[in-house]
């Protein structure tokens, strides 16, 4: 069995968004109840949260979005730059330690101390660009945790693969030239779902054309696209990349029960891909892999997913 | 909406004695398939496109090559030989609207605008099209698409609007296709949001009907060339 951390706090639920919103701290304790009654708890390595030392944050962010949205909360707004970003006075501080988990988590894989881990965090990351919040995201949790592997432990190459049903559009755009960071998203075709980016032809710029793949889905497709995408595409291009460290992007939004999106994956699909990109890892990058939180609003499914996802993780049976 | 404000006019344009080799590496250079022609007035006299050079020049399969007189004549082609005399133009205070139906209705890729004088000012083509339509559907700022079909009748865009906004959500666009089913339109309202699950359950709950996503369609036109039926 593999030594799996598993970052969960309950500081994270502190971010409110109110009644109605889609992205709310029961997903979290929906998360942590699959895996607390999955029984995962004693097999895992808890981590623990700390709030992320700013210039972490200002590798990927603007001084000028982190003032903002510092400021915003202390205001007591209750939105920032777009309804979609509803804040409460304690989201400012629950994105630093959500960060702060994510990057104490990956360098606990990098002293050895963990072989893989679950991030559960809140809140989520992946469309957050430089300057610009958008999407229930604000800090980009996951490229934080690139860039600070890159700087900190002088990891050469990191894929990044997004299986969230929404594309990654600020996680592709923060790498977007850097050809030492793989991006690779499976998500639904970006003229039905938000944020209407992620087409088969952003593949990159510069230095860095080449390093992003995006793969959409249509509409109403599920377990076997993703079969044929991940076999066809993932699979090859990690094998030409060979990545030393592997961050996925868990969203759980592509389920077929996820109002979110059109996507069908089922609870058995969601398995099979984490068991690929996992078996990817073991490949190439020494079994290194941490995955993060991000979307997934299916209360109803959220435990099972969520098990399911670790089970892989731990190496465990299903 | 004048083509005056969407026009492309730093034009690449090309003389009438000009060879067709000039004329093929000016097209090649600018990444552009239509040139017009002008005088040193700049007044205009026709307009040549790469498919004009390809007509003009042998296949490479063709037996004239051999033909030492027919290449010669080849050679000397000139751009006046070859262009379109008297092209269809559009002037400036034309609409957007009207190079979208004489593109459409008389099939050409690029129209050039020219004043009451005769002289270029511009061109417009597809690719101007295309930027304006990619500007009005907003689909540069994130956001989701919905498909809502809804009876031919007066007042189901104020029902859809109204709900939408109840909601809070900004509009980046809303499209509505014609031509649809008997009686029916498709309504797309592009939502500057993440977050569009409340909005169709509210507007399902309201008694329309979402389409399904892999039956959408706005081409409910006749192709070009294909025979308009008349109304």
């Amino acid at each position: 069995m593999k030594r799996t951390g598993f970052l969960y706090d309950e500081r994270f639920l502190l971010h409110i968004t109110g009644p109605e919103h889609p992205e709310s701290p029961d997903r979290l304790r929906a998360v942590y109840k699959g895996i607390e009654e999955g029984g995962l708890l004693p097999k895992l390595i808890s981590v623990e949260a700390s709030r992320v030392q700013q210039d972490w944050i200002e590798v990927v962010h603007s001084i000028k979005l982190v003032m903002r949205f510092e400021e915003a909360c202390l205001w007591g707004m209750d939105i920032l730059d777009h309804p979609d970003n509803r804040i409460c006075k304690d989201t400012f501080e629950t994105a630093m330690l959500a960060a702060g988990g994510v990057v104490n988590t990956v360098e606990l894989v990098m002293k050895g101390e963990l072989d893989n881990a679950f991030c559960a965090v809140r809140p989520p990351g992946h469309h957050s660009e430089v300057n610009r919040v958008m999407g229930f995201c604000f800090f980009n949790n996951i490229a934080i945790a690139a860039k600070y592997l890159q700087r900190k432990w002088g990891v050469q190459k990191i894929a990044i693969v997004d299986i969230d049903v929404h594309h990654g559009n600020g996680t592709q755009s923060i790498f977007y030239e850097d050809p030492t960071v793989f991006f690779f998203s499976i998500h639904e075709h970006p003229s039905f779902s938000y944020p209407g980016t992620g087409r088969e032809f952003e593949t990159g710029s510069g230095p860095g054309s080449g390093f992003t793949m995006n793969t959409p889905v249509l509409p109403g497709h599920g377990d076997e696209a993703y079969k044929d995408i991940i076999r066809g595409k993932l699979v090859p291009a990690l094998d030409v990349f060979k990545p030393d460290f592997i961050l996925v992007s868990a969203g759980f939004d592509a389920h077929v029960d996820d109002e979110m999106a059109d996507i069908n994956l089922t609870t058995e699909g969601f398995t099979w891909v984490m068991e690929q990109i996992v078996a990817m890892a073991e490949k190439h990058a020494g079994g290194r892999i941490v995955s993060v939180l991000e979307g997934g609003y299916c209360i109803r499914r959220l435990p099972e997913l969520a098990r399911n996802h670790v089970k892989v993780l731990l190496g465990d049976e299903m | 909406m004048f083509i005056d404000k969407s026009m492309t006019r730093e034009v690449v344009t090309i003389g009438t004695n000009a060879g067709l080799d000039e004329a093929k590496r000016k097209m090649d250079e600018n990444n552009i398939r239509h040139l017009p022609v002008v005088e040193a007035d700049n007044t205009l006299v026709g307009i040549i496109t790469d498919r004009d050079i390809r007509s003009a020049l042998p296949s490479v399969f063709s037996t004239c090559l051999n033909d030492p007189n027919e290449m010669k004549r080849i050679a000397e082609l000139k751009v006046s030989d070859v262009m379109t005399k008297n092209p269809v133009t559009i002037s400036p205070m034309h609409t957007l609207e009207d190079a979208i139906l004489m593109m459409h209705r008389m099939n050409k890729g690029a129209l050039p605008v020219v004043d009451q004088q005769g002289k270029l000012k511009g061109i417009i083509s597809t690719r101007d099209l295309i930027r304006a339509f990619i500007n009005v559907l907003g689909i540069e700022i994130p956001g989701t698409l919905v498909c809502i079909e809804v009876e031919d009748k007066i007042g189901q865009m104020k029902r859809i609007v109204d709900a939408i906004t109840e909601e809070g959500i900004p509009f980046g666009s809303i499209l509505v296709a014609r031509h649809w089913d008997e009686g029916k339109r498709a309504v797309f309202p592009y939502l500057l949001t993440s977050n569009v699950a409340r909005v169709k359950r509210k507007l399902q709950g309201m008694g329309y009907s979402l389409l399904d996503p892999m039956k959408w369609s706005l081409d409910q036109l006749p192709r070009a060339g294909e025979e308009q039926k008349p109304n």
